[in-house]
């Protein structure tokens, strides 16, 4: 690779191709000079010369003196005297870096190492965003003062992320191991992926309370997403069995539809106070009604429908409560069975040990947000983690 | 061959969001019947998917069979639409 050694480039970030000229390069471990045409005008002026006042960019000097401007992958290579197709073949699904994941923890990640010119696929089974995008809005993460949609976050963080070259696919992870070279394998439904380093941000998913009809009644009665399935419950009579933060706030959106809402708290109230003070007007107007230190023992129903939950007080006296339909906010469950065997280890609940450094057990392999042991369960320091865990990244890359 | 698509929505899911970008994506056509500015089409989703959630996304083909899809499940979406 000697011929290539001075290659140099001229692009500037928001532009696609560069990207995957950048990349490509990259993959090939092809050294080059990067030239951000908007950040220094004799850059521009330089690049105007090449090619002779037009405005193409990436442009590309070859060592030999020639000039490509806007080469595929294919004429790039063939400038350069590569067989493609032997390198496609050594290089088959090799990635520099694969998140696993598309919450705001991943997406964040995705942003900086782009940015950084690493290679990055972004995995998502579900749906991007994560928790963050089923919530009905996000009050508390800084530089929206009205608070943002779960949405529309989640929009945002994605198209940021599309914008720097990240590539996000769906699809799932079934299993992580470690080949003899070193490379990290995920076993994933559409085949084998292979990656010079993983980051694991899969978050958490809501936990189930089991009890008695709450498998019955999925979804016919029983529910763990509000924003989805709220409406069909207007004019309704609801309980909600939860007293953290998220519970609480799913009860004040679902204030929008149900009539009336029975508030099933196993000990107190958790949530923090501006929550805990939005509630009180509910209940001073009498549209909720809060039980502390109360059990939910079932979920009870007819013909496909609920039609009650049975509850128990502190002194131990059961009670009915009449309700059309059920959400369930009891805390979080961490998306890491597919971890299982694999060498990362997990604590007691199933959220993943990391170092200093957010590395895993496995070297090269990092994890970051929610399904970090020790997280806060907070989308602003999801995005911190997600940051940190790029620049950790890059110097393992860089080693 | 498609007939037509049609999705039964609430502007603040997340999935029935996903089931639009992946349609578009996808370049199939699609109706939205959204249950926040149509309550009443509530039980008219109930009823063809049995469950109370939404998205619920009902597929019909030329020969009129139809296919009904609750949730973002790319899984039965994806051959669904072909």
């Amino acid at each position: 690779m000697d011929l290539v050694d001075e290659i140099v480039l001229f692009g500037a970030d928001w532009c696609p191709d560069c990207h995957r000229s950048i990349d490509f390069l990259n993959k090939m471990k092809i050294k080059f000079i990067y030239h951000d045409i908007d950040k220094q005008p004799e850059y521009k002026k330089k690049m105007l010369e090449l090619t002779e006042g037009r405005n193409v960019i990436p442009t590309i000097i070859l060592p030999n003196g020639n000039i490509l401007q806007e080469p595929s992958n294919q004429e790039l290579s063939k400038a350069l005297g590569l067989d493609i197709d032997q390198i496609n073949s050594q290089n088959k699904s090799i990635h520099e870096l694969i998140i696993i994941g598309g919450g705001p923890a991943a997406l964040t990640a995705a942003i900086y190492t782009t940015r950084e010119r690493i290679e990055t696929l972004v995995l998502e089974k579900g749906v991007v965003g994560g928790m963050a995008a089923v919530t009905d809005i996000i009050d508390n993460y800084p530089g929206f003062e009205e608070g943002i949609s779960g949405i529309d976050l989640s929009d945002h963080l994605q198209k940021q992320a599309e914008r720097f070259g990240a590539v996000i696919d769906y699809n799932e992870v079934l299993e992580i191991s470690k080949d003899s070279a070193g490379l990290k394998k995920l076993k994933t439904v559409n085949g084998d992926l292979y990656a010079r380093a993983v980051l694991i941000a899969t978050g958490s998913d809501y936990k189930k309370v089991k009890i008695p009809g709450e498998e019955e009644y999925f979804a016919r009665g029983v529910h763990y997403c509000a924003t989805c399935d709220g409406a069909f419950y207007r004019d309704k009579k609801i309980a909600v069995i939860g007293g953290g933060n998220s519970a609480i706030q799913e009860t004040l959106f679902l204030t929008r539809f149900a009539s009336h809402i029975d508030l099933l708290v196993r000990s107190s109230i958790k949530a923090s106070d501006i929550l805990q003070e939005k509630i009180e007007q509910y209940v001073k107007e009498g549209k909720i009604t809060v039980y502390l230190q109360t059990k939910t023992l079932a979920i009870e129903g007819e013909n496909n429908e609920v039609k009650s939950v049975l509850i128990e007080n502190k002194s131990g006296k059961k009670s009915q409560i009449k309700v059309d339909g059920v959400f369930v906010f009891v805390g979080l469950d961490p998306n890491s069975k597919f971890l299982i065997g694999s060498g990362v280890q997990l604590d007691e609940i199933g959220f993943i040990k990391t170092d200093n450094n957010l590395q895993t057990a496995i070297d090269g392999v990092f994890a970051a947000g929610d399904i970090r042991s020790g997280a806060t369960m907070q989308i602003a320091s999801a995005v911190g983690e997600g940051a940190t865990a790029a620049l950790k990244i890059r110097h393992y890359l860089e080693d | 061959m498609l007939k037509s698509v049609t999705i039964f929505t609430t502007n603040t899911c997340a999935y029935c969001h996903m089931v639009k970008k992946y349609l578009s994506i996808k370049g199939v056509k699609y109706d939205e019947v959204n249950l926040d500015e149509n309550p009443h089409r509530a039980s008219e989703a109930q009823q063809l998917s049995g469950v109370l959630t939404v998205p619920v996304t009902v597929v019909t083909k030329i020969d009129n069979s139809q296919e009904v899809i609750v949730g973002y499940n790319l899984a039965r979406l994806a051959p669904a639409i072909v």
